[in-house]
């Protein structure tokens, strides 16, 4: 039998091992956005065009970054020990992921202003696409981590109540 | 199935030490084997060339009808546990017992099935999300035991894993032990200085002494019937009596007392008619009587039992008597002791003495 068509035992177990195996995947997951968001944060300081970046939008965008990377490493040791709870943070974190979007690149890719005598958008096209890569895959690591997270401690909860009513 | 055979196994370090001479052993499917003899003697060697973890100098060592002399350790097929446990700090109980499997690229839940069975015949089902500092020594073992269990070897490997638990624990350790190979009927080899480890554990045990097999036997035929005066003198607590006597007539004579041979002894000694042997008398197998007076220089008092040191008259020949019941002997009174049971042993070889010569 393959191993992707699982049978009723086979999901048993898999609840099962539950109670002894950590939640590797959806801290791994964790870390790759955490990964993507410092790709984010690296390309958009990296860009010469400090007339329009040094402004206070670009001051808590450094302090979100770093209220960022502390909640998703946090979440990401707490998923690890199915804390359902969490789901919900990294839900969140993973939604302010996708509202970054529309924060600076996009407008920034909107906006035209003479740079080096030039006039030209503040972001270029490959900046912007590259961007907003960086923001997706980052925003959907947290977002399949939320909801796995959330299956799998739903499925833990419910095995271990069928456990104890077993034992009563 | 798991026949594991040893045929003329030499082990010779490179510079030239042999701690292993002409080793050969048949160890049958399902048995359970212990490896006896004072530390030096070669046993730990034996089972680490079995494992793989030493090389063979010499001989062939064969499993299953397979010569796997050159097969390195990993592909054997056995499971070592440690006297040191060899645990993983870091990882839990569940995890240690998996690792060997996941290493393996074995699906989760395969492994999970077998954890668990494992878990559940060494009682270690509540520990698996604890860590192994969490545990005491005796639990610490049986994951070590747990993590071989799991990969279902064809031969488990045991060097004195019960060295470093107390003697309480050691106890109830060995019947677990004894309890998982009724349980597995497994092929075990197992190593251990303890004399009471081996008579109670083994289905045959292997007594070597300086790199030489002494004698293979069930526990009984070594207590009983030991090939010679080493064999007699380590298997037994406490140790056998050994006496220098001369056959004469029907009489032994030793250094202060004399002690009648049965028709049957006299036949067993047939051909030893005036020479001197060495004679072995087991502490259990005195009794209070008139044949051999000893002057007392302890009583220990055990309940059950009491142990009783002295001296053969004014000789200074040692003697060590275990009596049934509660004793009172004080030191300096005259104990009168008669034997049961007489070893014989040829004063040259050091060999048992048997009917047959």
């Amino acid at each position: 039998m393959s191993r992707f068509v699982k049978t009723e035992e086979d999901k048993l177990i898999s609840r099962d091992r539950m109670r002894f195996v950590k939640n590797s995947a959806c801290s791994n997951l964790c870390y790759l956005a955490l990964l993507f968001d410092v790709f984010y944060f690296v390309l958009l300081y990296r860009q010469d065009v400090a007339s329009y970046y040094y402004t206070v939008q670009i001051g808590a965008s450094i302090v979100y970054n770093l209220v960022f990377m502390l909640i998703v490493f946090m979440c990401s040791e707490n998923v690890k020990h199915y804390h359902k709870n969490y789901s919900y943070v990294v839900l969140a974190a993973g939604i302010m992921q996708i509202v970054r979007i529309f924060v600076i690149p996009t407008r920034a890719h909107n906006t035209v202003m003479v740079i080096k005598e030039v006039e030209q958008a503040v972001m270029d096209d490959w900046t912007y696409t590259k961007a907003v890569v960086y923001l997706v895959v980052s925003a959907a690591a947290l977002i399949i981590s939320a909801v796995l997270n959330y299956t799998r401690c739903t499925a833990l909860e419910a095995h271990v109540k069928s456990l104890e009513k077993t034992n009563a | 199935m798991a026949e594991l055979s040893l045929q003329h196994i030499d082990k010779i370090y490179d510079n030239n030490v042999q701690a292993v001479f002409d080793f050969n052993l048949d160890v049958k499917d399902g048995e359970l084997i212990v490896l006896v003899g004072p530390s030096g003697c070669g046993k730990s060697t034996t089972l680490r060339m079995v494992a793989g973890l030493e090389d063979i100098s010499n001989g062939k060592l064969f499993l299953d009808g397979k010569d796997i002399t050159q097969t390195p350790a990993k592909d054997r097929d056995m499971a070592m546990v440690f006297q040191n446990y060899a645990l993983y700090g870091h990882m839990t109980i569940y995890e240690n017992m998996a690792f060997s499997l996941t290493l393996r690229k074995e699906n989760p839940n395969v492994i999970h099935k077998k954890v668990m069975a494992a878990a559940e015949i060494l009682g270690l089902t509540s520990q698996l999300n604890k860590k192994p500092a969490q545990l005491s020594g005796g639990q610490r073992q049986r994951v070590a035991m747990g993590r071989s269990i799991v990969r279902t070897p064809k031969v488990f490997l045991f060097d004195e894993p019960l060295s470093n638990l107390d003697a309480k624990l050691r106890g109830a350790t060995r019947r677990e032990i004894l309890l998982l190979h009724k349980r597995l009927q497994a092929t075990m080899l197992y190593v251990t200085h303890d004399q009471t480890e081996a008579l109670t554990l083994a289905d045959r045990i292997v007594c070597m002494s300086m790199g030489h097999v002494q004698q293979v036997g069930t526990p009984l035929e070594l207590y009983d019937s030991p090939n010679n005066v080493f064999v007699a003198s380590f298997i037994g607590l406490p140790p056998m009596n050994f006496y220098d006597v001369k056959v004469v007539g029907k009489e032994l004579q030793g250094n202060g007392f004399k002690l009648a041979l049965t028709d049957e002894e006299k036949a067993t000694l047939n051909g030893y008619e005036g020479k001197e042997i060495t004679l072995g008398v087991r502490p259990e197998n005195f009794t209070e009587g008139s044949d051999i007076k000893v002057t007392v220089t302890n009583n220990e008092n055990l309940g059950m039992n009491t142990l009783v040191y002295g001296n053969v008259g004014n000789t200074g020949v040692k003697v060590t008597a275990k009596l049934k019941g509660w004793k009172n002997f004080k030191v300096g009174d005259t104990a009168g002791f008669s034997v049961m049971r007489k070893h014989f042993f040829d004063k040259e070889t050091t060999n048992a003495i048997r009917g047959d010569k």
